[in-house]
C-alpha cells in the first residue's frame, strides 16, 4: 500500500542529491557567517556573498528544472533519450568540474582559519573591483569574485539534473502518484540535514568547524573525482556494448570486466535509486564496481591533495615552495594547482594596508 | 586399435550385413572446398564457402544401402573444415560423423580427407561443416536419401527439395570473436541480415497443374527458426527429420535450424495465377529488431511465368503445426521405462573473461585435446569411465542397448532446437512456455511418440526425449543454434565404448589430419596417456569473482588509507598555526586570526632568520 504513494527509490535519490547540494551550500553559508558576519566585520561583503550563494543555488535549480524538463519532454516526444546516450559524459564532466572547484575552494576556506582577516579583506576587495580582462590574473580573479556563486551553481546543476533524470528512469516502473511525496520528503529531509550542518557549523569554534567541514568537502571531492573517471569509463562501456549497461542491473555485463578491480552484485549506488549506498556514494565515493581508473583516480587525488597541503605548509613556514630556491626578492606571483596560496609577503602587506584604508572609508 | 577380442560382433560382419540389405551402389563425390563470391540477398557481395567453385553447394543424393564416398579437398587456405551428415545414424561409421574434435580432427588447409559410409536410412537430411561455427559461411546443403520403399510413393508424382536459411553479411570468423567477448555480456546472437529460400530470394518454383509433389523442406540456417506457409494450398506432412509420419494436414509449419519436414502438396487445376509461399524468421529469437532486417523471404509456386507474381498477404498471427501431434508411420511404440535418466539444465551465464557462455548443468562445452572418439578407442577398458573424456566435454557413458531418457529443463528465456547425433529419439514430452522444470508426476507420454533428431524446447519450458543406446559411438547432443554450439551448449554421449572399439579403425588420412596439427590420436581429453590424469585438460575461463578478490581488498584498503591519511593531512594543515608563519624576508605576520587565536604569539614574530625556521617547522609538525 505504502509503495503506491511512496516510492522508496525516489526518496533515496532526492535525499542523496539534496544532501550533496546542501553540504556545499550550508558549509559556504556557515563559513560566510563565521568569517564575515558580526558587528565588527564586513556586513556588506557578507550580504553580497550570501546573495551569491543563494543566487547560484536558485539559478542552478531553475536551469536544471528547465533542462531536465526539456530532456524528459524530448524523451517522451522523440522516444529516444539523447540525455541517456550521453548521460555519463555529462555526469563525468560535471563531477570533474565540481571536484576541482571544491578542491580549490576547500583549500581557500581552510586558509581562512589562519588568515581570516586577510581573506575577508581580499574577498571584499575582489567583490568591489570589476572583473578584469587582463590576461593572467583574469580567471583567478573571476573565480575569487564569483566563487560563492559558481560552486553552488555547478553543484545544484549536476545534482538536480541527475536527480530528475534518475527519478524519470525509476518512475517508469512506479505509479506516477508514488513520485511526488518521496520527492518532497527527500527534499525536506535533505534540507534538514543541511540546516543542522549550517547551524552546527555557524556556532562551532571557527577553526574546528573549518577543519571538519573541509575534511568533509575533500571526502566528497575525492569521491567526485573518482566518480568522474568512473562515469567516463561507463560511458565508454555503454558505447562498447552498444546499449545500456544499467539494463544488466548489478550483475555481469553491468561493468567492464577488463577494467574491474572489484565488483559486488549488490550495493550499487545507482541501481534502482541506490538506497543507502547512494548516500554512501555521495559522501565517500563508494561504488560496488570499482575500476582501475576510479581506484587510481581516488588515490591519486588524495596524494595530490596531501602533497599540495604539505607544500602549502612548507611555503607558509619556509616562505617558498619546496624544490625551489628561496627567492631573494620574491615579487612574482606563483600559481599552483592547489591555488590561492600565492600570497607573497609584499602583496600581503600591501593588500592589508589597502583594505585597512577601505575599511576606514566605508 | 581393438584392445580385446571377446566382443560379440566383428565390424566386417556388421558392414556386410548392412550392405547386403539393399542393391548397393557406390556414390562418389569429389568435393573441392574453397572460397567463392556470392550475393544471395542482392544486398552484399561476400566470399562464401563453396564446393567445386559452386555455391549453393550441391545436394548429396543417394539411395538406401548405397555407399557414399566423399573425397574432400580443403582449399580454403585460411580455415580448417569438416563435414557432418546431419541425421544419419552412421552405425559402424562413427568416425565419419564429422564434428571437429569429437569424431575427427579439423581438416587443415591444403589436405584431403575421405568420408566413406553406408547409407542406412531413407529421408531428408542435410550436411554441413561442424567445425568452429563455420557452416553459416555457406558450407551447408541438403542430403536426400531416396527410398524405394517410401510408403507414400503412390501419393505423389515428383520430389522437390527446398531449403530455407538465414544469411549474414559478415563472416563467422569475424562475428564469433565479438559474440564471445566481454562487450557482448548478454550473449546476444548476431542477427541475420536476410532469410533465403534455396539460398536465394524471390525463388520461382516451377510447378505443373494438378500434380502432387513430395516437398522436402530443410532449414539449413544457422540461427533462425522459420514459419513457412503456402498461399492457396494446404500441405500434408508425411516426414520429419527422416521419419515417416502419418499424414497430417497443416496450414503453416515451423522449422527450427536443422529441422526438416516433408509434405505432400497438390497443385491446382488452373494455371492462371501464381501463388506466393513465405518463410518468415522467428524474430522472438532475436535480441533486437534492426530496421534493415529482412525477416521474410518469398518464393512462388509458378504455374505460368507470365501470370505475375503477387506480393504475399500479411498474416495476423503465426499458427504453426505442433510437431508433437505427429504419429510415426511405423507406429513404433514408446520405449520401455528408461535404464538411465539424464537431466540437463540449460542456462546462460558469464565467465571471468566477461563473455556469455551456454551451460548444460554448470558445464560449458570446451573442446578436448584429443577427439573424444579417439580417446574412446585408445582408452581400453577405461573407456567406460566418463572421466577419461574430460570434465568440460560433459560426457555421459551408456551401456549397449540401454534405454536412455533425457530431461531438458530450459532455464533460459529462448527457444533452443536440440539435436542428437546418430539417432532419432522419441519426443515424448514437451511443455508449454514458462512451465519451469519437468514434473514427472503430471506428465503423460504418448503411446506412439513422434521421432526426430532435432526438437525445439520452449522458453523456460522443459521436454523429455527417449532413445535406445543401440549405436556404439560418440554422439554429441547440442543446441543447433550455431552460436550456442560456439558458446558451449553441447554434451557428449559415449555409447557402448567397448563395442565401439571393435567396430572402428581410424583411417590413415584421418590420423594425418591430426598429425598435421600436432594433435594426438590417443590419450584422454587432456592428451595424456595416463587416462585418469586430467591436469592439463582444456578448461573454460575462470568464473566471475563472486565478490571482493585480493586485488579488490588491496585497492579498497589503499583507498581507505589514502582517504584517512588525506583527511589527517587536511586537518593537520587546518590546525597548524599560521601564526608561526615565518619568512626569510622578514615580513611581519599579518594574520589577525593568528593573533586572535593567540596560540603562538610568543614564538612566531621572531622568525627572522633561517635557523628559526627549522624550529618553527618542527613545532608545526608536532601540533599535527
Amino acid at each position: 500500500m505504502a509503495q503506491d504513494i511512496f516510492a522508496v527509490p525516489v526518496f533515496f535519490i532526492v535525499f542523496r542529491e539534496t544532501i550533496e547540494t546542501v553540504i556545499i551550500v550550508s558549509i559556504l553559508l556557515a563559513w560566510l557567517k563565521q568569517t564575515l558576519d558580526g558587528p565588527n566585520k564586513d556586513q556588506k561583503a557578507y550580504k553580497a556573498l550570501t546573495r551569491q550563494v543563494w543566487l547560484g543555488t536558485g539559478i542552478g535549480l531553475f536551469i536544471c528544472l528547465v533542462v531536465a524538463g526539456g530532456l524528459i519532454g524530448a524523451f517522451y516526444t522523440l522516444g529516444s533519450n539523447t540525455w541517456e546516450q550521453h548521460e555519463y559524459y555529462y555526469e563525468g564532466a560535471f563531477a570533474l568540474f565540481a571536484s576541482i572547484i571544491i578542491t580549490i575552494v576547500g583549500a581557500a576556506l581552510l586558509r581562512v582559519g589562519k588568515m581570516q582577516e586577510k581573506w575577508r579583506l581580499k574577498l571584499a576587495k575582489a567583490l568591489e573591483s570589476p572583473v578584469q580582462t587582463k590576461k593572467k590574473g583574469c580567471f583567478k580573479h573571476f573565480a575569487e569574485k564569483y566563487a560563492m556563486f559558481v560552486l553552488p551553481f555547478v553543484t545544484i546543476l549536476r545534482e538536480g539534473i541527475e536527480a530528475i533524470v534518475f527519478i524519470a528512469g525509476v518512475s517508469f516502473s512506479t505509479p506516477a502518484k508514488a513520485v511526488p511525496l518521496p520527492v518532497v520528503v527527500g527534499l525536506i529531509a535533505g534540507c534538514i540535514v543541511g540546516y543542522i550542518l549550517y547551524k552546527g557549523g555557524a556556532s562551532t569554534k571557527l577553526q574546528l568547524f573549518l577543519v571538519l567541514s573541509t575534511c568533509l568537502l575533500y571526502l566528497v571531492a575525492a569521491g567526485l573525482f573518482s566518480r568522474a573517471i568512473w562515469y567516463f569509463e561507463e560511458a565508454e562501456w555503454n558505447k562498447a556494448i552498444g546499449g545500456e549497461a544499467s539494463e544488466f542491473g548489478t550483475g555481469p555485463g553491468s561493468y567492464d570486466i577488463s577494467k574491474s578491480v572489484w565488483h559486488v552484485n549488490c550495493c550499487s549506488p545507482n541501481y534502482n535509486g541506490g538506497g543507502g549506498w547512494g548516500i554512501f556514494n555521495a559522501l565517500l565515493g563508494w561504488t560496488n564496481s570499482a575500476t582501475y581508473g576510479s581506484v587510481i583516480g581516488y588515490n591519486v587525488y588524495w596524494i595530490v591533495v596531501i602533497l599540495g597541503f604539505i607544500a602549502m605548509r612548507y611555503k607558509e613556514v619556509k616562505g617558498h615552495w619546496p624544490l625551489r630556491k628561496a627567492k631573494e626578492a620574491p615579487a612574482v606571483a606563483e600559481y599552483s594547482s592547489s591555488g590561492s596560496s600565492n600570497d607573497l609577503p609584499s602583496d600581503r602587506a600591501k593588500g592589508a594596508s589597502v583594505v585597512r584604508e577601505e575599511l576606514k572609508s566605508s | 586399435m581393438a584392445s580385446s577380442s571377446h566382443r560379440w560382433l566383428s565390424p566386417a560382419a556388421l558392414v556386410s550385413s548392412l550392405i547386403a540389405s539393399a542393391l548397393a551402389k557406390t556414390v562418389n563425390y569429389d568435393f573441392n572446398v574453397g572460397w567463392i563470391t556470392a550475393n544471395p540477398d542482392g544486398a552484399f557481395e561476400k566470399s562464401v564457402i563453396g564446393i567445386n567453385d559452386q555455391w549453393p553447394i550441391p545436394v548429396i543424393e543417394a539411395d538406401v544401402g548405397d555407399q557414399v564416398v566423399i573425397n574432400l579437398q580443403n582449399n580454403l587456405g585460411n580455415e580448417t573444415t569438416g563435414l557432418h551428415f546431419h541425421g544419419l545414424y552412421m552405425k559402424g561409421y562413427n568416425h565419419m560423423d564429422g564434428p571437429s574434435m569429437v569424431t575427427q580432427c579439423d581438416i587443415p588447409p591444403g589436405s584431403s580427407f575421405k568420408y566413406n559410409f553406408t547409407i542406412q536410412q531413407a529421408g531428408t537430411y542435410w550436411y554441413h561443416s561442424h567445425t568452429h561455427g563455420q557452416y553459416p559461411d555457406g558450407l551447408r546443403g541438403p542430403l536426400i536419401i531416396h527410398d524405394p520403399d517410401n510408403p507414400y510413393q503412390d501419393d505423389y508424382d515428383e520430389e522437390i527439395v527446398l531449403s530455407v536459411s538465414d544469411w549474414y553479411h559478415d563472416h563467422m570468423s569475424a562475428l564469433i570473436p565479438w559474440f564471445m567477448s566481454r562487450v557482448n555480456p548478454s550473449g546476444a546472437e548476431p542477427i541475420p541480415k536476410a532469410a533465403l529460400i534455396n539460398e536465394t530470394q524471390n525463388f520461382k518454383l516451377k510447378v505443373e497443374p494438378n500434380t502432387t509433389y513430395f516437398v522436402r523442406m530443410v532449414n539449413i540456417g544457422a540461427f533462425a527458426g522459420q514459419y513457412i506457409w503456402f498461399e492457396g494450398h494446404t500441405i500434408q506432412i508425411v516426414e520429419v527429420d527422416g521419419v515417416y509420419t502419418q499424414k497430417a494436414e497443416a496450414e503453416m509449419i515451423y522449422l527450427s535450424a536443422a529441422q526438416r519436414c516433408s509434405f505432400l502438396l497438390t497443385t491446382k487445376n488452373e494455371t492462371d495465377a501464381n501463388y506466393a509461399f513465405v518463410a518468415s524468421m522467428d524474430t522472438t529469437l532475436f535480441d533486437a529488431y534492426p530496421e534493415d532486417l529482412q525477416y521474410n523471404v518469398t518464393g512462388w509456386l509458378t504455374y505460368d511465368e507470365d501470370a505475375g507474381f503477387p506480393e504475399p498477404e500479411l498474416v495476423d498471427e503465426f499458427v504453426d503445426f505442433d510437431d508433437m501431434n505427429l504419429i510415426p508411420e511405423d507406429e513404433e511404440e514408446l520405449l520401455p521405462e528408461p535404464d538411465r535418466e539424464i537431466t540437463l539444465n540449460v542456462a546462460m551465464d558469464n565467465l571471468g573473461d566477461g563473455a556469455n557462455y551456454a551451460w548444460f548443468n554448470n558445464i560449458t562445452y570446451t573442446i578436448p585435446k584429443v577427439p573424444t572418439l579417439y580417446t574412446a578407442l585408445s582408452a581400453g577398458d577405461l573407456a567406460t569411465n566418463a572421466q577419461v573424456y574430460g570434465t568440460w566435454t560433459n560426457p555421459f557413458v551408456y551401456e549397449k542397448d540401454e534405454v536412455i531418457q533425457i530431461v531438458i529443463n530450459n532455464l533460459d528465456p529462448g527457444r533452443h532446437p536440440f539435436h542428437l547425433h546418430g539417432h532419432h529419439f522419441q519426443a515424448i514430452y514437451r511443455s508449454e512456455e514458462e512451465a519451469g522444470e519437468f514434473d514427472p508426476e503430471t506428465a503423460e507420454f504418448p503411446d506412439r511418440p513422434m521421432r526426430r533428431d532435432t526438437l525445439v524446447i520452449q522458453p523456460d519450458g522443459n521436454m523429455v526425449v527417449r532413445f535406445k543406446a543401440d549405436n556404439p559411438g560418440v554422439w554429441v547432443f547440442h543446441c543447433h543454434i550455431e552460436w550456442h554450439v560456439v558458446s558451449g551448449l553441447m554434451a557428449t554421449f559415449i555409447e557402448a565404448p567397448l563395442e565401439l572399439q571393435e567396430l572402428i579403425t581410424i583411417p590413415d588420412d584421418h590420423r594425418a589430419a591430426c598429425d598435421a596439427q600436432g594433435i594426438s590420436t590417443t590419450g584422454n581429453a587432456a592428451g595424456s596417456e595416463d587416462f585418469l590424469d586430467l591436469s592439463s585438460q582444456n578448461v573454460p575461463a575462470d568464473p566471475l569473482p563472486a565478490g571482493f578478490t585480493t586485488r579488490g581488498i588491496i585497492a579498497l584498503v589503499f583507498s581507505c588509507v589514502a582517504g584517512i591519511l588525506g583527511v589527517c593531512v587536511v586537518a593537520w594543515y587546518g590546525f597548524a598555526d599560521a601564526g608561526k608563519l615565518a619568512h626569510p624576508s622578514g615580513a611581519q605576520p599579518t594574520s589577525l586570526a593568528a593573533v586572535k587565536e593567540g596560540a603562538a604569539a610568543q614564538s612566531s614574530p621572531a622568525a627572522h632568520n633561517d635557523d628559526d625556521i627549522q624550529v618553527v617547522s618542527g613545532s608545526g609538525g608536532a601540533r599535527a
